[in-house]
């Protein structure tokens, strides 16, 4: 992860130097320093490339003298709308920019030390990269930008970067998840390294299919039984709230590798489905970062890990299974196996913990995509002011949700002739009637569901993302505890 | 057809009565037939009292709030007895908007189209007169300024449900001589005129067929002097697809692919036929999609009356073609607000099912509006977002836009959208994609079987709510 670091505002004598500009701003504090300091070089070279500090707009010189190897200017737009979204993505600009460079200053003595430690925020979340299974990589190649010092004079600042750098810790922990391949991250692999998350306080507690199939777990299990790798559900618990206050729930799909079992998938893209346990991904990630952040209030996080294989003990379309709620599914197609997985898991979450509210993580739907589309996720829910809670923190941190709409008459679709219900409904409305599944085994307790099928992973780099998994949920959930679940 | 009302004071005669019941207040002489049917008034049940001198249906209403329960009973009284050709509803215990309520759910409910039997099946619903029995003098202008709105709702239905060989554009524009004799002021662009008004997207896409496009503009003068208020409605009398040909499964489902011009054409009507004060135009988008020698292509670049190019990618996504037309054809006439209504793509259908249609817009305000009014008479709106992914998944590498994406599971109904907004010139604006709303495919108590008339009764009650009053127009 990037090391970000803050120091006073004074021209660095060597390396990297990146400006900040707002469009049409005048030369001032560093960024006037440094013009100086090589001789008219920043102006000269802004008026050639006709940088005026527009959005997304950056300028390199290289070499422009005093000592530095070069000066990077990245524009902000306009100084007065400026937001914590162009900010951020103004520091994921110049991280993209500076893979040649091992270090940099940033010039923030322009900006406040909310807005500077933004724009690291923005940095170090674009700077992520995952090489495990590179074995090549050429000199030119590698990426070499690892350390970020900060020039403010905001005291707040520094003090400011611990919690932001356990978020993005949260946040890369869901990407690697998500990004490991399905033959390592089976089940049990994921378990364990959920388990290893206990060095940062958070109480872990791995069930495997013995004591799931005693409770009962007859949905999660029906879809873990075609694979040789053995299904996990993990709870993982960080109390840093009040004893006793109820806690809040967040509850992941993870299915490490989903075939669609008998109901096997088209071969095309179906690599993709490695990252089918983006979910659960998300929780892990969010229950990092709350206990790196020691944020003060109890949650739980559960994640339903189970591998989808067409084999020959695998479940078959029709077979009915009964869940642990004691309700039954006929289970039509077997590649809408993820409801199962979260059926159980929700059911066991809202009895054993009975928390303020749920919120479930699934890469459910391909229905959400042709629905929404890549900006974004779905957000269902049987309770408006958590939904709208979901939605402005959505909105604050850039992982921005859509609500879609529930009601009896989705729900009426879900009748089966043999069974309580059926776990697919056809093509229409499809994510609707998925959550409208859900929402059956969430026992009437305050939940929101979130489709994160057209979030969790991106086919090209955005500035706060290189292209792969996003971490989709993370920083939204984070956001969602911190602005209304820890005061007081 | 639907079956004629006639208010009354008494329906004497042994034709089945429907009597509206709240729940826990089933009528003295009818306790021991509920009690053995389990009827206790409860919303949505019904009690079916047969013995007597003539079939009793008791409504249950639960506890009897708002019109809806009241729609869906009159509903459940036509579909219970649909084969009786007479039908008394007793409507006194009710207050004039549930009374209208519950005389609409039977209306609608009791619709269908016979214009196509040689000879009706032996099944075939009878009810063809509604006795409503009151005491209120009131109930007639009320249920006059509804009646035109069902006439309305009607007049779309059976557009809907026409087959295309005999609702081509042309014989769709002969229908609209229904809209003239109620005072609507019907003119017609054809051939050279279209040409010369630049409306490439509609004559590309009728370019295929021996039937050829127009556009129809209908005028409601209104009362008063101020914008109109538009509709622009896709009309495209089969869908075909063109080159890029559907698949044949269905296919002949794309017959209603005008449902668009047939709501905003059924609403005109609505608005003529009650007199309304409000001014209000419509403009419908004829054409139909065939393949032919003289096809469109992908591929294709039009250049749009605005001076806007289009990339044409898929000629399977004419609707938007057309529309883009129709919008900056209406712009012209400097409307105050914009609503849209198309059967426009798959993609709503997977998106919200069959329950809802989408709503996009530019504007909230105007989108708050027509939520209220779809929410009102029961034809639901979802809105979904227009977003900077879907504006730039329409960027053509040739030309100004390109009309959909070449991509697979992509959000088309989102995107579409995108590129209708290029067109709305920045006035106030709502796209309804009507896709899975206008026809159903079964019928069930509340509703009959087959078109719907979505759009008819939504765009009424927006002009009653909205634009009716000449100091807020």
């Amino acid at each position: 992860m990037l090391d970000v670091t803050f120091a006073a505002p004074a021209l660095p004598a060597k390396g990297a130097l990146v400006l900040l500009v707002a469009e049409g701003a005048a030369p001032a504090g560093l960024w006037k320093a440094a013009d100086e300091a090589t001789g008219g070089a920043v102006g000269r070279a802004f008026a050639a490339a006709e940088f005026t500090g527009k959005e997304g707009q950056t300028c390199t010189i290289l070499a422009p003298g005093a000592g530095l190897s070069r000066i990077l200017a990245v524009g902000l737009g306009k100084e007065d709308s400026l937001s914590e979204r162009r900010l951020e993505d103004a520091g994921g600009a110049l991280a993209a920019a500076l893979s040649r460079e091992p270090s940099a200053a940033l010039a923030a003595d322009g900006l406040t030390g909310a807005q500077a430690v933004q724009v690291a925020l923005g940095a170090a979340l674009r700077s992520y990269r995952f090489d495990l299974y590179h074995t090549k990589i050429k000199p030119e190649d590698r990426v070499k930008f690892a350390a970020l010092s900060v020039l403010t004079g905001a005291a707040d600042a520094a003090a400011a970067w611990p919690n932001q750098a356990a978020l993005v810790r949260g946040v890369f922990i869901t990407r690697d998840l998500a990004t490991e391949p399905a033959n390592v991250l089976t089940p049990v692999e994921m378990a364990n390294r959920i388990e290893k998350l206990r060095d940062l306080g958070l109480d872990v507690e791995v069930v495997g299919p013995e004591k799931m199939a005693e409770l009962g777990f007859g949905a999660l299990l029906g879809v873990a039984q075609g694979s040789v790798n053995p299904a996990r559900m993990v709870i993982m618990r960080w109390n840093g709230g009040k004893n006793g206050d109820k806690p809040l729930a967040f509850i992941g799909k993870g299915v490490t590798f989903d075939t669609g079992g008998i109901s096997i998938k088209p071969a095309a893209g179906m690599e993709d489905m490695k990252w089918d346990m983006a979910g659960a991904a998300a929780v892990t990630g969010l229950m990092a970062a709350l206990a790196g952040r020691r944020a003060a209030v109890n949650v739980v996080g559960l994640v339903g890990l189970v591998e989808n294989m067409p084999s020959g003990t695998a479940q078959r379309p029709g077979d009915v299974v009964h869940s642990y709620s004691g309700q039954t599914v006929e289970v039509l197609n077997t590649d809408a196996e993820g409801r199962l997985v979260l059926a159980d898991v929700l059911w066991y979450c809202q009895q054993k913990f009975d928390p303020r509210f749920m919120v479930d993580l699934a890469t459910l739907t391909g229905a959400i995509i042709v629905a929404l589309g890549h900006e974004h996720a779905g957000v269902f829910s049987n309770d408006d002011d958590l939904a709208g809670k979901l939605l402005a923190a959505g909105l604050a941190t850039g992982e921005k949700l859509w609500r879609l709409p529930m009601g009896r008459e989705y729900d009426k679709l879900l009748k089966s002739d043999i069974a309580d219900m059926k776990n697919i409904t056809g093509r229409p409305g499809g994510s609707i009637t998925a959550a409208q599944f859900l929402a059956r085994f969430v026992n009437e307790k305050p939940w929101a569901h979130l489709d994160i099928a057209g979030t969790a992973w991106a086919t090209k780099d955005h500035p706060t993302w290189p292209k792969g998994a996003t971490g989709f949920g993370v920083r939204l959930l984070n956001r969602l505890v911190a602005d209304h679940f820890e005061a007081g | 057809m639907t079956p004629s009302v006639e208010l009354t004071a008494a329906a004497p005669g042994t034709f089945p009565h429907a009597v509206p019941v709240r729940a826990g207040q089933v009528p003295a002489q009818y306790t021991a037939a509920a009690e053995a049917a389990g009827f206790t008034g409860k919303a949505e049940t019904i009690c079916d009292v047969l013995g007597g001198a003539r079939r009793e249906l008791l409504l249950g209403v639960g506890d009897g709030a708002g019109t809806a329960v009241y729609e869906a009973a009159g509903a459940a009284a036509a579909s219970h007895i649909l084969g009786a050709p007479r039908l008394a509803i007793d409507l006194r215990s009710l207050s004039k908007q549930q009374a209208i309520s519950c005389l609409t759910g039977a209306v609608l409910r009791a619709w269908r189209y016979e214009a196509l039997f040689s000879k009706p099946p032996e099944d075939a619903p009878a009810l063809s007169r509604i006795d409503a029995i009151t005491d209120d003098p009131a109930l007639a202008k009320s249920w006059a300024r509804q009646h035109a709105v069902l006439q309305g709702v009607t007049f779309a239905r059976d557009l809907v449900t026409e087959p295309s060989n005999t609702l081509t554009p042309d014989r769709f524009v002969a229908r609209l001589e229904r809209l003239a004799e109620a005072g609507v002021a019907v003119e017609i662009l054809r051939g050279e005129a279209l040409r010369q008004a630049g409306l490439t997207g509609l004559l590309a896409v009728g370019g295929g067929s021996a039937h050829p496009p127009a556009l129809a503009v209908l005028r409601w003068k209104g009362e008063f002097d101020a914008p109109r208020l538009a509709f622009v409605g896709k009309g495209i009398t089969f869908d075909t697809g063109g080159i890029c040909i559907k698949p044949a499964d269905d296919m002949w489902e794309m017959r209603a692919d005008m449902a668009g011009a047939a709501a905003c054409a059924g609403a005109m009507l609505a608005l003529a036929l009650r007199k309304s004060p409000a001014p209000a135009i419509a403009v419908l988008a004829l054409a139909e999609n065939a393949t032919g020698a003289a096809s469109y292509r992908p591929g294709d670049v039009l250049r749009h009356a605005s001076g806007t190019t289009i990339e044409v990618v898929d000629t399977d996504a004419e609707g938007r073609l057309v529309l883009a037309d129709a919008l900056g054809w209406v712009l012209r006439e400097k409307p105050a607000a914009i609503i849209d209504l198309a059967t426009l793509t798959g993609s709503v259908v997977t998106a919200l099912g069959h329950e809802m249609a989408g709503l996009f817009s530019n504007d909230g305000t105007l989108a708050a509006a027509v939520s209220a009014a779809g929410a009102a008479v029961g034809e639901r709106l979802w809105q979904l977002p227009i977003d900077a992914s879907h504006r730039d998944e329409i960027r053509s590498d040739i030309a100004d836009l390109r009309h959909c994406s070449p991509k697979r599971m992509q959000p088309d109904a989102c995107q579409a959208a995108a590129f209708l907004r290029e067109f709305a010139g920045g006035v106030p604006w709502v796209h309804l994609d009507i896709a899975g709303v206008e026809s159903r495919a079964e019928a069930d108590e509340r509703h009959a079987k087959g078109a719907t008339g979505f759009g008819v009764r939504l765009l009424d009650r927006l002009v009653r709510d909205r634009y009716e009053d000449p100091r807020r127009a």
